[in-house]
């Protein structure tokens, strides 16, 4: 059942053409991954799903609704929450009045409190420094703040923008265990990646974007046996 | 700190020195301005010296630090008028150049007489007598900057614990509010000239210190059992001051109304609004043309009674918030500069309306014998009554803000000022919650505009110039941005202590200019900071001195 559908999109930076006729579904209890290399196009993807961006041609459907006449914001409510590229956490806020941010639309006292348990069960550290300045935080403290508050909107489908970015090799490692436990317990994820090798892992499909246009789509074992992917992106000759 | 800040700064005071030089100050004041000067100096070594963050200096080179930045700013200043006096001396008229700048500045400066100075007597034995002052204010400075570190240092290991300092700290408002009472009893000489200036001054010592104490509260409780007293101390204030006091600390509390407003749009939401006037005059018309007697607005209308002071204000109230919004509309895909640049615009705009629009205001006549309140069939339209009102508005705007800061909304609002697509994405609505910080923030300044055209009886466009934006934004940013009492502590600083001297009032922008400089080099947060604001901005320092004090 194809929770998010993304048809034949276009969408503009003034002139410059950033995604040229894009197309990819997601299918609920989904990993997807979209893969690409710097300026493919890959964040313009997730801020057209997200609404920042309006395409000027194509449609974003999401759960079986076209997206098109939402803002931002009413997307968010829709059910659709994300990671921003370069994490995006309010640095001079506390870690609890960011992720209390991420639960902005909601208004179930209860819902919100058990989320605030989950995220601080899923990480503990963020628990510990819950009255921290975000901005004090480290990396990868600040990329779990970043999910946790992505968490906290309680979205059916969560868009994630290079969570693996500026990390070192075992926090990685464990971010792409979280996806996975995440995903485990029901939310959808649409993950943005640079790094095709573990992308590729934790995924159940991927799509590879070249220059705004989708070259490469198939399930991840594939992707991962592909020549061109393994040449481009996997760095094996 | 090394010898190379150390001429930076005795730099730095030249200038602000020389600014006030250039000014006129020490024509206008005589040979008091060297007293001035010298206590200016003492100051700015004590800030330069305080605030580099090291205290590991020891208590020489603190000294020497402070006597080069005063032999510094001394020599600098020594030269200046040396060449002027010479100037002076061989008839060159620098006053054609340097507005200011006559014989008798030279004079006050170096301790002769005009006339010598035009003879070319020598002014160096002034000028060595200036550096050497001026060195001593620096070392003072410097020493007293010891006592200041070791101080905070006290502070922050002791003060939470040891009783004694903190009723000391605690009690100081009470001595001052006794002070006050004193100059009331018969017989009892404090030695003012002026004594209902030296009462007002007590005063404004009175609510700072009492500012300082509420926020050295170490519980809420606490904090709450000090906000009570205070209050109940300042509603019987105007009981036992004058007519004059009682009229500048009623100004003194509409522009802490209007202060706390612009701190939501400013402070809270971090959108530059530089024509905050607009919506104060919006409410001070509005209230004004719908119930002067010979409103030029409505005056065909022979049904119409006009309107009383409570009717007034809701209309001024919705008037203002209207005007927000309508403001906000425009501007909400602005950011930064750009905003502050439409914004002065708007405030420009709005007063040329009521210039130019004179069938509708009455142009530059203004609008004239606007009614005052009456409450129970008292009139309040004197100081005591406005005074009363004002502060009841104020206490009013307070609990509202308070109220909106520590909803969601507050929270939005923060999240707006750090990263507006973030917090587009967090699924804040930026149209709605940027158009209620412009709103809310538009109708306290409405209200404060009722208010005034109640107390100013007759209202013209020249009240509502760019100069209030500017004054309001002034004192947020001197008492501290996002902070209820640092409006307190700004408005009386900016708009009461230029209101009692009434000699320095000329000089009351370039006061501005000079301590905004200052606040920003030094102090960013602002005097009475929200501790939020404060944390943002000390960040570093935090972190730097919890480290240490884990080892
Ligand atoms: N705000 C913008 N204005 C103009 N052009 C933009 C803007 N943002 C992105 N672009 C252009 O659109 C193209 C796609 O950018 P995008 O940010 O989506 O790339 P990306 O795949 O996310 O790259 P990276 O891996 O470096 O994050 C790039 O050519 C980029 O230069
Ligand atoms: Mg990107």
């Amino acid at each position: 059942m194809a929770l998010l559908v993304v048809k034949d999109v276009h969408t503009y930076y003034g002139k410059i053409h950033a995604l040229k006729g894009l197309s990819l579904t997601v299918d609920e209890g989904e990993i997807v991954t979209l893969i690409g290399a710097n300026g493919a196009g890959k964040t313009t993807t997730l801020r057209t799903i997200s609404g920042v961006l309006k395409p000027r041609d194509g449609s974003v459907e999401f759960d079986n609704e076209d997206l098109a006449s939402f803002r931002a914001h009413e997307i968010v409510y829709k059910g659709v929450s994300m990671v921003p590229e370069g994490r995006g956490i309010f640095s001079r806020l506390t870690v609890f009045e960011n992720l209390d941010l991420g639960a902005y639309h909601r208004d179930d006292d209860d819902g919100i409190k058990q989320d605030f348990e989950k995220v601080y069960s899923l990480f503990p550290r963020l628990y510990e420094r819950r009255k921290q300045v975000a901005g004090t935080l480290s990396g990868g403290e600040q990329q779990m703040l970043a999910t946790g508050r992505a968490l906290m909107a309680r979205p059916r489908l969560m868009l994630m923008d290079e969570p693996s970015m500026g990390l070192a090799p075992i926090l990685v490692e464990s971010i792409f265990d979280t996806i996975h436990e995440i995903n485990q317990e029901g939310t959808t994820i649409l993950l943005v990646e640079q790094n095709a090798h573990m992308a590729l892992q934790v995924a159940h499909r991927g799509y590879v974007l070249q220059t705004g246009e989708i070259v490469l789509h198939d399930s991840a074992e594939s992707l991962r046996e592909n020549e061109m992917v393994k040449k481009a992106y996997l760095g094996m000759e | 700190m090394n010898i190379r800040d150390s001429i930076r700064s005795g730099l730095i005071t030249f200038g602000l020195i020389l600014f006030l030089n250039l000014l006129g100050l020490p024509r206008t004041f005589g040979s008091p301005t060297i007293i001035l000067f010298t206590v200016i100096v003492g100051l700015l070594t004590l800030l330069f010296l305080r605030d580099r963050h090291d205290r590991k200096y020891d208590l020489p080179s603190s000294l020497l630090n402070g006597a080069i930045i005063g032999i510094v700013a001394g020599l600098m200043l020594s030269l200046v008028t040396f060449i002027f006096a010479r100037m002076q001396a061989d008839g060159i008229q620098v006053k054609n150049v340097f507005a200011q700048i006559f014989p008798e500045h030279t004079a006050a400066l170096t301790g002769i007489s005009a006339d010598d100075v035009i003879a070319g007597v020598s002014v160096l034995p002034g000028l060595i007598k200036l550096t050497g002052l001026f060195m001593i204010a620096g070392i003072l400075g410097g020493g007293a900057t010891r006592l200041f570190t070791e101080r905070t240092q006290a502070y922050r290991t002791q003060l939470a614990t040891s009783s004694a300092a903190r009723w000391l700290v605690l009690g100081l408002p009470f001595l001052f509010y006794a002070l006050f009472l004193s100059l009331k009893i018969e017989g009892v000489d404090i030695g003012g000239s002026d004594e209902n200036i030296l009462g007002l001054i007590f005063i404004f010592i009175f609510i700072a210190s009492a500012l300082f104490a509420i926020r050295g509260a170490n519980s809420g409780r606490e904090r709450i059992v000090y906000s009570i007293g205070l209050i109940i101390l300042i509603l019987i204030l105007p009981q036992l001051t004058d007519l004059f006091q009682n009229a500048i600390l009623g100004a003194v509390a509409i522009f802490i109304v209007m202060g706390i407003g612009l701190n939501i749009v400013v402070g809270y939401a971090g959108l530059l609004d530089l024509g905050y006037v607009a919506f104060f005059g919006i409410g001070a018309y509005s209230y004004a043309l719908l119930s002067a007697p010979k409103s030029y607005f409505l005056v065909n209308l022979p049904w119409f009674g006009g309107l009383t002071f409570w009717t007034g204000l809701p209309v001024a109230l919705l008037m203002g918030v209207a005007a927000g919004v309508l403001l906000g509309i425009p501007v909400l895909r602005m950011r930064g500069d750009y905003l502050a640049i439409v914004t002065l615009g708007f405030g420009e705009i709005i007063r040329l309306l009521m210039l130019n629009l004179r069938d509708y205001t009455g142009g530059p006549g203004g609008v004239l014998n606007v009614p005052s309140p009456i409450v129970f069939g008292a009139d309040l339209g004197n100081p005591k009554g406005i005074l009363y009102l004002a502060m009841l508005f104020a206490i009013v705007v307070a609990f509202l803000t308070t109220r909106l800061r520590d909803s969601r909304l507050g929270r939005a609002w923060l999240a707006l000022r750090e990263d507006e697509d973030v917090a587009q994405a967090m699924g804040i609505n930026l149209v709605s919650i940027k158009l209620m910080a412009f709103a809310s923030g538009a109708g306290f300044a409405a209200v404060a505009g009722a208010l005034y055209a109640a107390r100013q009886v007759n209202i013209f466009p020249d009240n509502f110039t760019l100069l209030v934006s500017i004054d309001v934004l002034s004192l947020i940013i001197i008492g501290g941005m996002g902070s209820i009492e640092g409006a307190v502590l700004g408005s009386l600083a900016l708009i009461g202590l230029p209101e009692i001297l009434r000699s320095v009032n000329e000089y009351r922008i370039v006061a501005y200019g000079a301590l905004l400089i200052i606040m920003m080099i030094l102090r960013p947060e602002g005097l009475l900071p929200s501790a939020r604001r404060q944390r943002e901005l000390h960040s570093e320092d935090e972190t730097v001195e919890s480290a240490s004090a884990a080892d």
